[in-house]
């Protein structure tokens, strides 16, 4: 089938069973997306599904057809002289110097991300309450709410 | 130096280990490895120091010159490889500005890596927040090592004396001539003989550092925050396979029978393997060698099934053997007099629940091994794989790679080897990466602890008597060679946080161990955690049982020195955040405890609510004084993240045992804390001496004796056990 991710074509099989995480990770080399319980807990490994966060860990790579896979190698854009140009949310989360070991970090942004592009405007408790479906065992929670009040800022600037 | 074609080249002086780095390689720190000396019968102890000093230390050259840690590249680049690992505590940050002041450069100037075992060998790990105490030194004095031979090299090419030289930015130019320069790139290239000093050359003085003490941006963040960053689980070379192995399901599992059944023929398997004590299969993705491994035949002897109170009936005072590790004073006589106060704590098992299992990469060739792994201790681990495949240390390269977490956990080579004894059979690189569940059931945890602490006060509220009698499951003895458990008798790691630091005239603390049919053994703070809970608790109830604000009866207690002035000052200056004794929102209140682990001093405050018997923390104020700061931010971080980890231990976490199995598998039976759940954490760096101490683990310790003793405000219930709950 025809897998659609970070605005590229690719070529995967599709068998039955075959998990959207382990595609990302294993075939495409998109190694970002992280893995870290399986059974849809963590977020470790949450990429969006046509802009809704999803955890590639529980889902079938046949649902992700005819959809826009997005991880976070697809977050910053590149600018006309091949420079990458971060994300708000990636730009927020490195000025607020959140991530420690940083393995949750991508299913953090990602969710952030999302979060923003429904809500650009977040209250206090908005923002925790989506934050709260991502584990981060270093305990990075509160930086984590500092960025994404600060990442809605930047955008609010941005536009 | 010139070159001289005529004279002989001369050979690459190396210094020789000295005691002191000697005693780091030992992977106590100083403190610990006194303390632990101090713990044995004379006798033993003497022979303990001939053991260490006749061995010579196990070899190593971390004390390796300039160029095993330094490259400059041509461009003024400099690459400073590490051997600590990154895990997220920030090391290679405060490393890079360590070097970085004394080699007189910026931190965007240098790029930081992880140094394969080819080129410098830790013989310790990272681990016991040692990392930035014990390099403090050593790193300084080979980067100041580094720039004098680059000076020395650029007067020598430039024709004047090395005193008339300006260094700026990896630059030297002649101060009365300008335009007269010789970058490091061009002058490290040309170093090709190098005479090191036999004393390195003076260090700066504090007042002088420009990149110690700065607040910068850590080094490995950019290429985390884009998703590029290579852990463990991410490393891909060409030709790797996907490893899956067979696990027993009890603790005391073992493989009694294995045959391939029909997992040859699945689709994308490459080998099967089974032996006497493993089995496992290689294929082409994770997927295929995970279902092949469903089909291996596989039968186990379970073993004894363990149950939860067999347990904690072996981890009780009294039980295994008891080490007194303090003594101070009568306790025995004056606990008799004054008012006797006496309370037993509980801590539970608990497991890292690091994000990213445990996952290494092997490449077994004919003439070389090579392993790729989130390693806490890449020597440990080279051992461990020379051994698993009958190779020689010097065939085995291993590359750390960065750690999606560690907390101690990683310091297990399993992973490791199994992807080496795999790679070896398939004759193709293999990754052997741990679901949740196998991370859980196959390594080791957090010991269960029990503490009873007793005291005596008088009619004033002074404790004239305390006695702590701590027993805990191993922490550090299954790492060491037997010799360091039989003289020492008390695990360090397991009483670290367990004497007494309050001044008081009569203590004694007495270390008792258990050996566990299950695995116990490094956790962030080893003991610390665990042991901080019981005693601060006490303080606590002891202050209440003299009528005394819990502030107070601490601040009366402090030693008179130089510590106790360190920690009178954390005391208030966090008392003065809170606005300690000032009334709080209804049903709020707060609560304190502090420690002093290894030189570190903590305190913190949380402020808490209970409702319908939920614990709610809403924000927590600490104040740390590591000594010498190195990065402040970096100590807020770190601080922040102690106590959130922390505070998950302290609500949360609990592993039980079951018939002979541990009952959670996964993050479902085994909850973290929440981000909604995480309070708001205010931070205070102090900055008081000229050496830094440890701040990865020591935050993780007052955390929960901080909640419980808040819950005890307010509600008058004092919870005794972890993970804090009313029955
Ligand atoms: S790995 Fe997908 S939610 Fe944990
Ligand atoms: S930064 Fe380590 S798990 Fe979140």
């Amino acid at each position: 089938m025809n897998l659609k991710v970070n605005r590229q074509d690719y070529q995967v099989e599709d068998t039955p069973d075959r998990l959207l995480l382990w595609v990302l990770r294993d075939e495409l080399g998109l190694t970002g997306t992280k893995f870290g319980c399986g059974i849809g807990i963590c977020g470790s490994c949450t990429v969006h599904l046509d802009g809704s966060p999803t955890r590639a860990c529980i889902t079938m790579l046949s649902a992700a057809n005819n959809m826009e896979v997005r991880t976070i190698e697809g977050l910053a854009e590149t600018d006309s002289a091949g420079e990458p140009v971060l994300h708000p949310v990636q730009k927020a989360f490195l000025d607020e110097q959140v991530p420690q070991c940083s393995w949750c970090m991508s299913g953090q942004m990602m969710t952030a991300v999302a979060l923003l592009e429904q809500n650009p405007n977040p209250n206090a408790d908005e923002i925790r309450q989506a934050m709260n479906s991502v584990y981060c065992r270093c305990g990075t929670y509160y930086r984590i709410r500092k960025a994404v009040e600060r990442a809605a800022q930047l955008k609010a600037v941005e536009q | 130096m010139t070159e001289n074609m005529n004279e002989p080249v001369k050979p690459r002086k190396r210094r020789r280990l000295s005691r002191r780095d000697f005693l780091i390689v030992l992977g106590v720190g100083a403190a610990g490895f006194y303390a632990g000396v101090r713990l044995g019968t004379p006798y033993l102890r003497l022979r303990l120091v001939d053991f260490l000093e006749e061995s010579g230390g196990p070899p190593s050259n971390i004390d390796a010159p300039p160029d095993a840690w330094f490259e400059i590249l041509i461009n003024n680049t400099v690459n400073l490889y590490l051997p600590k690992s990154e895990m997220g505590q920030g090391v290679h940050t405060g490393l890079a500005q360590i070097a970085a002041e004394e080699l007189d450069v910026d931190l965007d100037q240098m790029q930081v890596f992880h140094a394969p075992t080819t080129r410098l060998v830790d013989p310790v790990g990272t681990s016991a927040s040692n990392t930035i105490s014990s390099l403090f030194t050593p790193l300084r004095e080979v980067a100041a090592t580094l720039r004098e031979l680059m000076r020395a090299e650029a007067a020598s090419q430039l024709n004047v004396l090395p005193q008339d030289l300006v260094l700026e930015a990896g630059v030297f130019s002649v101060s009365s001539n300008p335009d007269q320069q010789r970058k490091y790139g061009e002058l490290f290239q040309s170093l090709d003989q190098w005479e090191l000093p036999e004393n390195p050359p003076a260090l700066k003085d504090p007042s002088q550092y420009r990149q110690i003490g700065q607040p910068l941006p850590r080094v490995d963040l950019p290429a985390k925050i884009v998703g590029k960053a290579v852990y463990g689980f991410d490393v891909r070379i060409p030709g790797m396979l996907y490893g899956a192995v067979a696990r027993p399901e009890t603790i005391e599992g073992k493989l009694v029978n294995a045959s391939p059944g029909q997992a040859a023929s699945l689709p994308g398997v490459v080998k099967v393997v089974t032996e006497d004590d493993f089995a496992g299969v290689v294929a082409k993705s994770r997927e295929e060698a995970y279902r092949a491994l469903a089909s291996l035949q596989l039968e186990w002897d379970p073993g004894k099934l363990w149950q939860q109170e067999e347990i904690e009936a072996m981890v009780t005072v009294g039980q295994g053997r008891g080490v007194v590790i303090q003594r101070e004073g009568n306790v025995n006589q004056n606990l008799n007099n004054g008012t006797l106060v006496e309370a037993e704590y509980r801590t539970p098992m608990a497991f890292h629940a690091y994000m990213e299992p445990m996952a290494a990469v092997a490449d077994v060739g004919p003439d070389k091994v090579e392993i790729w792994a989130s390693t806490q201790a890449a020597n440990r681990l080279r051992g461990a794989v020379a051994e698993a495949i009958q190779r020689l240390q010097d065939e085995i390269v291993v590359h750390p790679v960065y750690l999606g977490g560690g907390f101690g956990r990683k310091i297990d080579e399993l992973a490791a080897v199994e992807a080496a004894r795999l790679s070896q059979t398939a004759g193709q690189p293999v990754q052997v990466a741990m679901s949740r569940p196998e991370d859980f059931n196959t390594g080791f945890l957090r010991p269960p602890t029990h503490s009873i602490l007793r005291a005596s006060l008088d009619e004033n509220g002074m404790i004239l008597a305390i006695e702590h009698e701590a027993s805990s499951g191993e922490v550090a003895f299954p790492f060491l060679p037997s010799i360091m458990g039989t003289v020492m008798g008390a695990d360090f790691g397991s009483y670290r946080g367990a004497n007494v630091y309050y001044a008081v005239p009569n203590k004694q603390t007495t270390a008792w161990l258990a050996k566990l049919p299950v695995s116990t053994g490094w956790w962030r703070g080893l003991g610390l955690m665990p042991n901080t809970f019981a005693v601060e608790s006490f303080i606590d109830e002891l202050a209440n049982s003299a009528n005394l604000d819990p502030l107070e009866f601490r601040l009366r207690h402090l030693p008179d020195d130089e510590t106790g002035q360190r920690t009178r000052n954390a005391l208030q200056i966090a008392a003065e955040e809170v606005n300690w004794g000032a009334s709080l929102p209804e049903g709020h209140a707060h609560g304190i405890a502090m420690s002093y682990d290894y030189g570190t001093i903590i305190v913190e405050i949380a402020e808490v609510s209970v409702e319908n018997d939920q614990i709610r923390v809403h924000k927590v104020t600490a104040v740390a004084d590591p000594g010498l700061v190195i990065n402040p931010d970096n100590v807020i971080a770190q601080t922040q993240g102690a106590i959130t980890m922390g505070l998950s231990a302290s609500l949360l976490e609990e592993v039980q045992i079951r018939d002979g199995a541990f009952q959670a598998t996964n993050f479902n039976q085994y909850p973290l804390l929440r981000n909604a759940d995480a309070p708001d954490i205010k931070v205070v760096v102090l900055n008081s001496r000229n050496s830094p101490t440890g701040m990865g683990e020591p935050p993780i310790g007052p955390i929960p004796a901080a909640v419980a003793n808040a819950v005890f405000v307010a509600t008058g219930q004092r919870l005794r056990r972890l993970p804090l709950k009313f029955d």
